[in-house]
């Protein structure tokens, strides 16, 4: 409780600083870029790659934000560019209304890398503590949450193994709990799903839904469309990097023309009724059938029920 | 053991904060003018100077609000890395392998076992430690970039001056840890191949083992070798450790029955002639540095005979130098750096014995010595005094005859026209850097000289009460062999005012070792900012090097070259000039010569970068079995601040204007 009412006053001390030195700022608006640019060059300075170009855009709090391209279009540089990691060629990137390469915006955010870059030959437990060591956390404080986060990620059989030992799921699961543990307001996942199986992939979209209703703004960047889709809010779509779309999921993907109706129980008689409504307003291509499920969901059910009754098993013969 | 003048702390540290500071902000503004210069090709002139107003603006907060525990989450990391790749581990093994193959070749069958053992400790921990922790702090944050896991710590609320700082603490106390261990080991090593005991030869551990024979005899019957003057037995130890020693009953002159020579433990024999006192004891001659306490019970052939452990090894002497020598040349005359005898090293001036043509020589180096009062010494009532002189003879004759010296005390007034206590010359021989050990009695004969020179009195007069009545004394050295003559430095003659705990002062030797690591460390970590891990090898060794030569580099500046500087000398080479010709003189020659003297400065200063490591090497005083004097120790531990925070400010600027990621 102390701790929370010292994090609101100390946001809340930000905050007012910030107004108090820039009065266009806006803390709804989380992150800003105006006119990003980010060119590679080679040792004699000359360009290798432009990869991204005069990028605007606007991130609000408490929304997930997906940043959606190709391999190459740009997202981890934007990312980057937003981290202070890198530094841009043009343009500026604003974070909590600080400039990205100010080291102070790194208390209110948390980063999931790519790749979970971490210390292997540190165990789970001392991988969370370090990181909550960098953020000058009371040492109580820091053994409650490092506790609570390997339990959150499901690691608590393994935390006192070393992270050379981890599989590919595990450690970005360790990655996921050392980008939270500072309790962030912005959350920034490079490529989140990377890596995971279907249940990983599953739970991580839920822990990211969950982040966004604790009230955090998520940021993420990936090139599984399904995964965006499942759970973003608004994305910006990349490419080489120019930014070639930008708005919310749903309306992005509303197909104005056609309508779906969907109900259950639905007995024939009705279903040929409907069908004859249909014609009779003028509609084409008119169809009614079952829906189908997806394969992560069929997957899911699977694993549910196998942990349910061990020992069964499906014929060959199907 | 040479030691060169060496300023104290307070002398030092207006001069040191000088020359720091004019280095810190030479390269504040080149790197200020360099860093404009390529951010202008990035960005333009403008933007150039907002990017570096923003870099600057920065750095001032960012060395403010480093946190401690911060940087101590750094450092437990970076230990927790060095300790779990078990790089350590294996630097001590191998040390610890090394002394015990090294034991088989390092015997105490030497002349002088203990700076052999020394040595050998001592270079082996400083190489395997410096190379280690060069290694280790070469490695991590070049491994950290390459690997991307400083993704994950500059994400964080992180510094660059906690990730450098970090490093250098936890890599420091890894260091210190590791030197620990080796000094440990190195102490029991040595302290272990060192103490041993010895038997006499014989069957009966008795006086009766001994030879006997008349007063007098030049060589031992038995084994031909020369023996003391007054020696009237001998015998040997059984050999152990590579060693044996001769054992030797000589006859003193006591003076009188009351005597503590007579009640001694190593009385063989006491007895009157003549109305004296004489009395025989059992001595055993030293070797290789010490000797061993000898114990007679009993009377007459049966007396029992035990050796004790041995004596002279772990010293740590504490000298008192003379504040300042200076030389009469031949003729009396004042002279600052002593007499010329060919080309031989200058830390030593020579004065001269005289010719036999010319008659004896007025030749002196006066030691001028100030704080000398008696409670320095214990209040003791034999002063000890230690020289160790250079002789430097121009003819040969008996190599086994010593060269005759002699030495005065006199009292140094404050006042010209006080009377001067000066003593009556005390003769003795020497070989050259000999250690000759006297002992100075409190009561000296002497005369007292009025300010023209002429008696007043003559009697015996105390040392601290007349000599050093203001705490100020000078001794006066001449040769007396003709032709012949002494070389000494300041450190030459020195009274020895007692014994520093020997454990305390070895670890003082490892306290050198320390600050070179902490260099090294800070060094690696400071240029693997901005450079991959085998070219931070490469520059730290050259700087090593560069270090460990620093005298000799910093006196290539002072060396009178005939041919000039570098500009001089292409011209010479150029013009066919021959090196021993003047140039023409004019206004081309006198810029060609002021470039060389500027270039020539430059190149000067350019040494200041690179630490002085002869400056934090103190194993000589161990070797030799002296104190390391604690200023010594504030100063150089104040060079390794020094170099620690510069070579931080490199390292912050560096990593804090370079991308982290690709």
């Amino acid at each position: 409780m102390a701790t929370e009412t010292t994090a609101d006053q100390t946001e809340e001390k930000k905050s007012s600083k910030l107004e108090q030195t820039n009065p266009d700022y806006d803390p709804n608006i989380v992150i800003e870029t105006q006119n990003l640019t980010k060119i590679y060059r080679d040792f004699w300075g000359r360009q290798k790659v432009r990869a991204l170009n005069a990028l605007d855009l606007e991130i609000r709090k408490g929304e997930i934000f997906g940043l959606l391209g190709p391999n190459g279009s740009g997202k981890s540089t934007t990312i980057k560019l937003l981290l202070g990691l890198l530094f841009p060629t043009s343009g500026r990137a604003m974070v909590f209304g600080e400039n990205a390469t100010e080291v102070t915006k790194n208390e209110r955010i948390g980063y999931l890398p790519e790749e979970s870059y971490l210390y292997k030959f540190l165990t789970a437990e001392e991988t969370l503590d370090f990181y909550g060591r960098l953020f000058d956390m009371p040492a109580k404080v820091r053994k409650e949450r490092v506790q609570s986060l390997i339990q959150q990620v499901g690691l608590t059989h393994a935390k006192r193994r070393q992270l050379r030992e981890y599989s590919k799921g595990m450690t970005r699961r360790i990655g996921l709990a050392q980008a939270l543990i500072n309790d962030p307001e912005l959350v920034l996942l490079d490529e989140p799903t990377s890596g995971l199986d279907p249940l990983g992939t599953r739970e991580m979209k839920d822990m990211i839904l969950k982040l966004r209703d604790q009230g955090k703004t998520v940021v993420m960047c990936s090139h599984l469309l399904g995964d965006v889709q499942d759970v973003c809010d608004r994305i910006a779509i990349l490419y080489q990097g120019d930014l070639k779309e930008l708005g919310r999921v749903d309306s992005l993907l509303k197909v104005s023309e056609e309508t779906q109706i969907r109900a259950k129980n639905l007995p024939d008689a009705a279903r040929a009724e409907i069908l004859e409504v249909i014609k009779k307003h003028g509609g084409g291509d008119a169809e009614v059938e079952n829906p189908k499920s997806t394969l992560e969901e069929l997957f899911l059910n699977i694993v549910r029920e196998s942990e349910q009754r061990p020992g069964q098993r499906a014929s060959g013969n199907k | 053991m040479i030691l060169e003048n060496f300023p104290t702390f307070s002398e030092w540290i207006l001069p040191g904060i000088a020359l720091f500071g004019g280095i810190i902000l030479v390269a504040v503004l080149l790197g200020l003018f360099f860093g404009y210069v390529v951010a202008s090709f990035r960005y333009g002139p403008f933007e150039a100077f907002y990017t570096v107003a923003q870099v600057v603006g920065e750095a001032v907060p960012d060395f403010f609000n480093t946190s401690p525990k911060r940087v101590m989450a750094m450092a437990r990391l970076a230990v927790k890395e060095a300790l779990r790749r078990k790089v350590i581990v294996v630097a001590f093994a191998i040390f610890v392998l090394l002394l015990l193959f090294g034991q088989w070749f390092m015997t105490s069958q030497t002349e002088k076992p203990e700076q052999r053992f020394i040595n050998t400790v001592m270079f082996g921990t400083q190489l395997l430690t410096l190379l280690t922790m060069m290694l280790v702090s070469a490695f991590s944050l070049p491994e950290d970039i390459k690997k991307k896991t400083i993704y994950t710590v500059v994400t964080k609320p992180v510094r660059p001056t906690e990730i450098i700082l970090g490093r250098i603490v936890g890599f420091g106390f890894l260091g210190s840890l590791l030197l620990l261990a080796m000094g440990l080991v190195s102490f029991l090593f040595v302290s272990r191949n060192l103490t041993h005991n010895h038997d006499v030869v014989g069957d009966t551990q008795t006086i009766a083992s001994l030879t006997k024979f008349e007063m007098g005899t030049k060589f031992s019957p038995e084994t031909g070798r020369r023996l003391s003057d007054n020696a009237v037995m001998e015998g040997s130890t059984n050999t152990v450790s590579g060693h044996s020693h001769r054992l030797e009953v000589i006859e003193f002159l006591a003076s009188g029955p009351d005597d503590p020579m007579v009640s001694g433990p190593d009385v063989v024999d006491v007895f009157e002639k003549s109305n004296q006192t004489f009395v025989h004891r059992l001595i055993c001659l030293p070797y290789g540095g010490h000797t061993h306490e000898v114990t007679v019970d009993g009377k007459g052939d049966d007396a029992k005979i035990t050796i004790g452990p041995s004596v002279g090894y772990f010293r740590a002497r504490v000298p008192i130098y003379a504040e300042k020598l200076r030389f009469l040349d031949s003729d009396g005359k004042p002279s600052d750096k002593g007499l010329n005898v060919g080309k031989e090293s200058t830390y030593r001036g020579f004065i001269d014995g005289g010719s036999p043509l010319g008659g004896a020589s007025l030749s002196r180096a006066n030691f001028f010595y100030e704080g000398i009062t008696p409670d320095r010494f214990q209040n003791l009532d034999v002063i000890p005094l230690e020289l160790q002189l250079g002789v430097f003879r121009t003819y040969k004759a008996d190599i086994q005859q010593q060269v005759m010296a002699g030495i005065t005390f006199e009292s140094v007034p404050d006042n010209e026209s006080e009377n001067r206590f000066v003593s009556n010359m005390e003769n003795f021989e020497t070989n050259e850097y000999q250690l000759q050990v006297r002992g100075v009695n409190r009561k000296i004969r002497g005369q007292i000289l009025a300010p023209d020179g002429s008696l007043v009195e003559q009697g015996e007069y105390d040392l601290f009460d007349d000599f050093a009545k203001n705490g100020k004394l000078k001794i006066s050295l001449a040769c007396l062999d003709r032709s012949q003559y002494l070389g000494c430095a300041k450190a030459d003659i020195y009274f020895r005012a007692g014994d520093e705990v020997y454990w305390w002062n070895f670890a003082k030797g490892y306290i050198g070792i320390w600050c070179q690591m902490m260099i090294i460390i800070a060094m690696a970590v400071a240029f693997s900012t901005f450079l991959s891990s085998p070219i931070v090898m490469l520059g730290v060794i050259v700087m090593m090097v560069v270090g460990f030569f620093t005298p000799f580099i910093r006196s290539l500046k002072t060396t009178d070259w005939d041919a000039g500087g570098p500009i001089e000398s292409f011209i010479r080479v150029v013009t066919q000039s021959n090196m021993m010709v003047e140039l023409e003189t004019g206004w081309a020659t006198t810029l060609i010569k002021n470039t060389d003297a500027f270039i020539n400065q430059r190149l000067s200063d350019l040494t200041y970068l690179a630490p002085d490591f002869k400056q934090l090497d103190f194993a000589n005083f161990l070797t030799f079995g002296y104190s390391i004097d604690t200023q010594r120790i504030v100063v150089a531990v104040a060079v390794t601040l020094a170099f620690c925070i510069g070579l931080t400010l490199l390292g912050y600027f560096s990593l804090k204007t370079r991308e982290i990621a690709k």
